[in-house]
Order: C-alpha cells, then structure tokens, then sequence
C-alpha cells in the first residue's frame, strides 16, 4: 500500500495587501506545481490553493491566519516552498 | 432625426460617430432560452472564454520590455483567472437552472462576487473585487462582440469618435486622454464634472448630464454636438449636417487666428503686465504649455501618478517624473501634493475606505498626507530633490487649519535635514505655498499668507464649498455661480491678505481659464492666471482688450449687490 502523506501548518498573511490577484497568482502557480493537492482554510472557508478564484474568495487580508493542509508524495516540499511565499511576502515591498 | 439635451461644456461644435462605451452590466441584456439550448449556451460560454484567453495571451506577448512587471503581474493574474475552471463553474450553473444567456449569468456571478468582496473588512482587499469583475466583463465583450459580429475588433481605437458613457471615471479620462476622440457626452455630471475637465483640457466640446438620454444613442449613430446650446443631434438630415459642418470650419478658423497672439505679451489696454501659467497633468503636456508662451505651469497635478495602480510610485520614481517637466523649462513649476481623497481615489479607494458619506469634507488631499506620511514624505523628498533640475515650487491643496502649516514646516525641515544627513542633493529653497479652497482658509488668508510664500486661489473647490454644491451633483448644479458675492469676495480677501504680506496670489482653478471673468479678476486686483493650456490665448486676447481702470468700479459694485438682476447687468456690462 502506497503511504500518502499529509502535512499541516499555520501560516500567517503578513504583506500589506493580504492575498490580493497578483499575490494569488502567484500562489496558484507555486502550487499548481506539486503533484499533492493543497488546500488553505480561513476558518470555515477553505479554497483549493491551485484555484485562484477560490483562493480569492478567502477573502484573506493582512494579519490572517490560515491553515494549510497539503497530501500527496511531495507534501513536505509543498508545505515549506508555500509558507516560504507567504513569508516572503509574494515578494511585495511591504 | 432627433435631439437630446444637456449641459454644453465648451462652445464648440464636433461632428462624428457615437461610440458607447460599455460600464459593466450597463448594456447586458437579460434573456430566457429554451431548454434545449441549454448546452448550446454553455458551449457560448465556452467559446467566449476560450477568446478572452486568446486575447489576454495576445495583449501579454505585445508586452516590451519597458512595460512594468506590476503591468506584467496583473495580466498574468487576469490570465490565471480566466484559465481557473472555477470562474464559470458558477455561471454555468446558473445557465442550467435558470435558463438565461451566458452574459446576464456572468452578470450575476459578478455581482455575487462584488457582493462577497465588499463584505471584507478590509479597504486593502475589499476593492480587489475590481480584477474578478474586470475579468468577467472581458469574457462578457467577447460573447457580444460574437453577436453583433460588426468586425470591429481594434476595440481600443477611438479615433474620431464621439465617445457616450454613463459617466466617466477618472481612471477612464486617463485612458481615453491619449485617443483622438472629438467629443464626449455622458448621461451624469455637471459642468465642472471630470468629463467637462477632461474635455476643456483636450479642446473638445462635451454635453453632460443627458439624464438618460444617451439610451437612445446606439454606437455607430451619426452625432452633431453643439456645445454652446448643450444639443446632441442624432443622425441629422443633411441640410442641418451642412450648416454644421459649415460652423465647424468658422470655429477651427477663430481658433487659428488665436495663434498670432503667442508671440504678443499679455498685458491690459492701461498698461498692467499679467502672467499667464499652465494648468498640467502629465510632463507630455508641457511642450504645449511652453510653446504658448507661458510663465510656467502654475498647477501641475501630481495625482495621476497615483492612480490607475497597484503600487504607490517610488521616491525615484517621482524624481525622475518631477524632474522630466522641470528640465522644460526655467521658468517657475508649481508642483501641488497629492489632492487625492474625495473624487479621486488611489486604486479603488485602497487608501480608505470608498464609502465615506461625505467625501468632499473628509480626509482628502493635505489632511490624508498628513495623516498617511508614508505617502507624504516620499513626494516631498522627491520635490526637493528635482528640484535642482529647474526652479520648484509646492503648493499645498485645501489648507484649512493654521495647524496644517505648522506640522507641514516641521516634516520639511526634518526631510531637509534627512537629505543633508544622507548626502543627497537637493535644493533647499524651494518655495512653500497653499490653495486657497477652503471658505475658511480665504476668510483668515492674512494668517496663511503670513507664513506661506505664496497662495492660489482653487476656485472649483472654493465655489463647492462656500455655496454648499457637490461639484457632480447634476441636481443642484444650477446653484454653481462663481460671481455669487460670497465667492467673489472671498476671493478679494484673499487677494487683498497677499497684496498685505507682500506675497504673489494666482488662481489656478476653471474661473481663471473662463473669459467671461478674466475682466472681474482682473478688476478685483488677480495678476497672475494658471489655467488649462486651451484656455490661454483667448483669456491672453480677453486681457489685451481690458482696461482695469474701467472695469475696477462696476467690479466694486459686483461686490456689493445682492440683486441677481443688477449682478448679471453688471457683469454684461463689464465684458461689453
């Protein structure tokens, strides 16, 4: 049997602009890249993160906390290239 | 043929074709489909998403290198979006239940979404909705353009056109400023209305505030504008087009003859030297403003640089813009601070929140920049460092509080000092004045002037406040008179506050660039005009014929009758 695995973590919007279009796309095409599925949920919301409208309908601006939930073989990479965009700011100045 | 009827902006005629542009969901039509084309609709759908992809992909291509990468960024937002499956999940949906056509279910799923990001509590976000209902709304060009199949598909050229909108934002002025269009007409808006703004500056007639009437107006139809009589005459018969066409060419020729007063200088049959100065936006606009002669630009905006983006522009950013219009001349450039707030909004009102009741009286312009430095402190540094490109000035829109300037001297010097400190040149002498705007900043102009370098005096501003009228309201825009005593006196006190301190006065608001009050500012003591570049030579051949000492008396009066009768016999008389 193929072991799937599944990686939790909390990350936190910190730009400015909170997940804004560009910050979104940029989000979409990171993930989009992974073989495991990803998805952020905003409390109740949750949106699958290689869909940028969903992503957009979290509706997450600066400050929010959203839990990240990624599974498949490539998990791990997954989890830390994304916290890693959102920690970079989607490379926004502020 | 018919006629439509609204207010006539400038007094001259065009001649074109109507080209309506479409403001979302304005002209999407609603239908029912039978069941059985169900499919065939979503298949509609599916096409006209499939073009809209096209048509971005191709706009990202043409992208040259000088294009920003935010430019890039939206595009390649917009494009994700439109090859998101879940952008017409939704709408397709709707289609299958309540069979309707694919762009009233786009626009409803438009709405939806604007409904859910305008429930965010957040001004960053909440304005973002604008890129989905943007990306709907290509999607939505695309299934009409299919429809009306006109093979119109250069849809951005509007060349000759006689632009029809709703209304226009200042975000679409922008856009349509670089377009030889020859006129516009809009269902809103008064006579000091963006539109009617954006139409002086390009020397085009315009009719606002058509309440409606342009529903009946289809894009192709045949349009005369008579500016002066505010008339929209659609599909004329052809002896009428003839006499217009005729009218036309007598306007242009007027207008040539204006040219031999370039050269000539602008002073008064008594003898009084008068400065003319341009009102500028955009540093393309100061070639047009130097060729004329002028005394410089006495009102160069500095919003445009703000809007219509994602990002504030930079300090260098700035630099560079300031210091390109600089370079044109040597002679004086009034740089005014940002005037946002109000009707002008940074990208969708992210600096705050857009639903504010009132924003004339809320924080806009100096009480923004005051408030928000980080917006502040980069244009400020940017000013003193262009500044050793040419001879800068900075002008601070809607003083009203003494307090303003105090706090505004106290950051200049701890700019200067940071400029000093970090080495980087600057010119430290740059000269500091205010708008006079506000009624209470012209009743205490002896307290500004005290402290300021200069005052001018914005009459649009200074007209909405003092009478109480909101500049776009169409409704009370007959209450709009700038020689309403109140106005005219508060004007001469401020010229008078000046002449006491010993500092210039000009005016740079639409009063100083309108010829019928070139005589009764030039009576009341105003020297010194900044207007629109298409203003100044027939406000130039306006001074050549006055005589000061004539006009000074009947002016006097003016400013002492409350008779609107005897006001508009005296006006009359002063520009016999």
């Amino acid at each position: 049997m193929r072991c799937i695995l599944r990686v939790e973590c909390n990350i936190q919007v910190i730009n400015k602009l909170g997940l804004h279009a560009r910050a979104a796309a940029k989000l979409v095409k990171l993930s989009a890249g992974f073989e495991s599925s990803v998805v952020l949920n905003n409390g109740s919301a949750s949106a699958d993160a290689k869909s940028i409208m969903q992503v957009l309908m979290l509706a997450a601006s600066q400050e929010t906390h959203l839990l990240l939930t990624a599974e498949g073989n490539d998990a791990q990479l997954a989890a830390s290239r994304i916290s890693r965009l959102f920690e970079n700011r989607f490379g926004e100045d502020e | 043929m018919f006629t439509l009827h609204g207010n006539g902006v400038d007094a001259g005629i065009a001649i074109g074709r109507a080209r309506l542009l479409r403001s979302l969901g304005e002209d999407i039509l609603k239908y029912n489909i039978s069941v059985d084309e169900v499919e065939q609709e979503i298949s509609r759908l599916q096409a006209g998403l499939g073009s809209a992809q096209d048509a971005l992909h191709q706009t990202a291509n043409q992208l040259g290198e000088e294009d920003s990468a935010e430019v890039r960024g939206i595009l390649g937002a917009h494009i994700t979006m439109l090859e998101d499956p879940v952008l017409v999940q939704e709408p397709m949906e709707i289609i299958r239940r309540q069979h309707i056509n694919a762009e009233a279910a786009l626009q409803m799923h438009a709405e939806n979404l604007e409904g859910v990001f305008n429930r965010i509590d957040d001004p960053y976000l909440s304005g973002k909705s604008a890129d989905v209902v943007q990306v709907i709304s290509r999607i939505q060009g695309e299934l009409l353009k299919q429809k009306e199949s006109t093979g119109r598909s250069e849809e951005e050229i509007f060349d000759g056109e006689i632009i029809v909108a709703n209304d226009l934002m200042p975000a679409d002025t922008v856009r349509l400023s670089s377009h030889q269009i020859s006129a516009f007409i809009t269902n809103l808006g008064g006579p000091i209305s963006h539109t009617a703004i954006l139409a002086r500056s390009m020397k085009i007639p315009a009719i606002v505030g058509l309440h409606g009437g342009i529903h009946y107006l289809r894009t192709g139809d045949l349009l005369i504008i008579d500016g002066k009589r505010g008339v929209v005459l659609v599909n004329p018969d052809t002896p009428i087009l003839k006499t217009y066409q005729r009218r036309r060419e007598r306007i242009l020729r007027t207008h040539q003859r204006l040219d031999v007063l370039i050269d000539e200088r602008a002073s008064t049959l008594d003898g009084h030297e008068i400065s003319l100065c341009a009102n500028i936006e955009f540093p393309e606009e100061m070639a047009e403003a130097m060729s004329l002669n002028t005394m410089g630009v006495g009102l160069y905006r500095t919003e445009f640089l703000f809007m219509n983006r994602c990002r504030l522009p930079s300090e260098e950013e700035q630099v560079r813009v300031y210091a390109s219009v600089l370079r044109q001349t040597d002679r004086p450039v009034t740089i005014r601070t940002l005037d946002l707030g109000s009707d002008k909004q940074v990208d969708g009102g992210r600096l705050h929140g857009s639903q504010i009741a009132n924003p004339a009286l809320g924080r806009r312009a100096i009480r923004l920049c005051l408030h928000d430095l980080s917006l502040f402190k980069p244009q400020l540094r940017a000013i003193y460092r262009a500044a050793v490109y040419g001879q800068a000035r900075i002008m601070i829109p809607m003083l009203s509080n003494i307090d303003e300037v105090d706090q505004l001297f106290m950051l200049l010097e701890e700019l200067r000092q940071e400029l000093h400190d970090q080495k980087i040149r600057y010119d430290p002498h740059v000269p500091i004045g205010g708008m006079v705007e506000v009624p209470a900043a012209a009743v205490a102009a002896d307290l500004f002037a005290d402290r300021l370098d200069f005052l001018s005096i914005g009459t649009n501003d200074l007209i909405q406040y003092t009478l109480a009228i909101d500049r776009i309201d169409d409704e009370v825009d007959y209450l709009y008179d700038p020689v309403h005593p109140a106005v005219l006196r508060l004007i001469k006190a401020t010229l008078d506050a000046g002449s006491v301190a010993n500092i210039p006065v000009s005016m740079c608001g639409e009063m100083a660039g309108d010829p019928r009050y070139t005589r009764i500012l030039l009576g009341m003591g105003l020297r010194d005009f900044s207007m629109d570049v298409a203003a100044i030579l027939e406000v130039k051949r306006r001074i050549r014929l006055t005589d000061i000492s004539k006009a000074q008396p009947l002016v006097e009066e003016l400013l002492k009758t409350g008779n609107q009768k005897r006001i508009r016999e005296l006006v009359e008389e002063i520009n016999r």
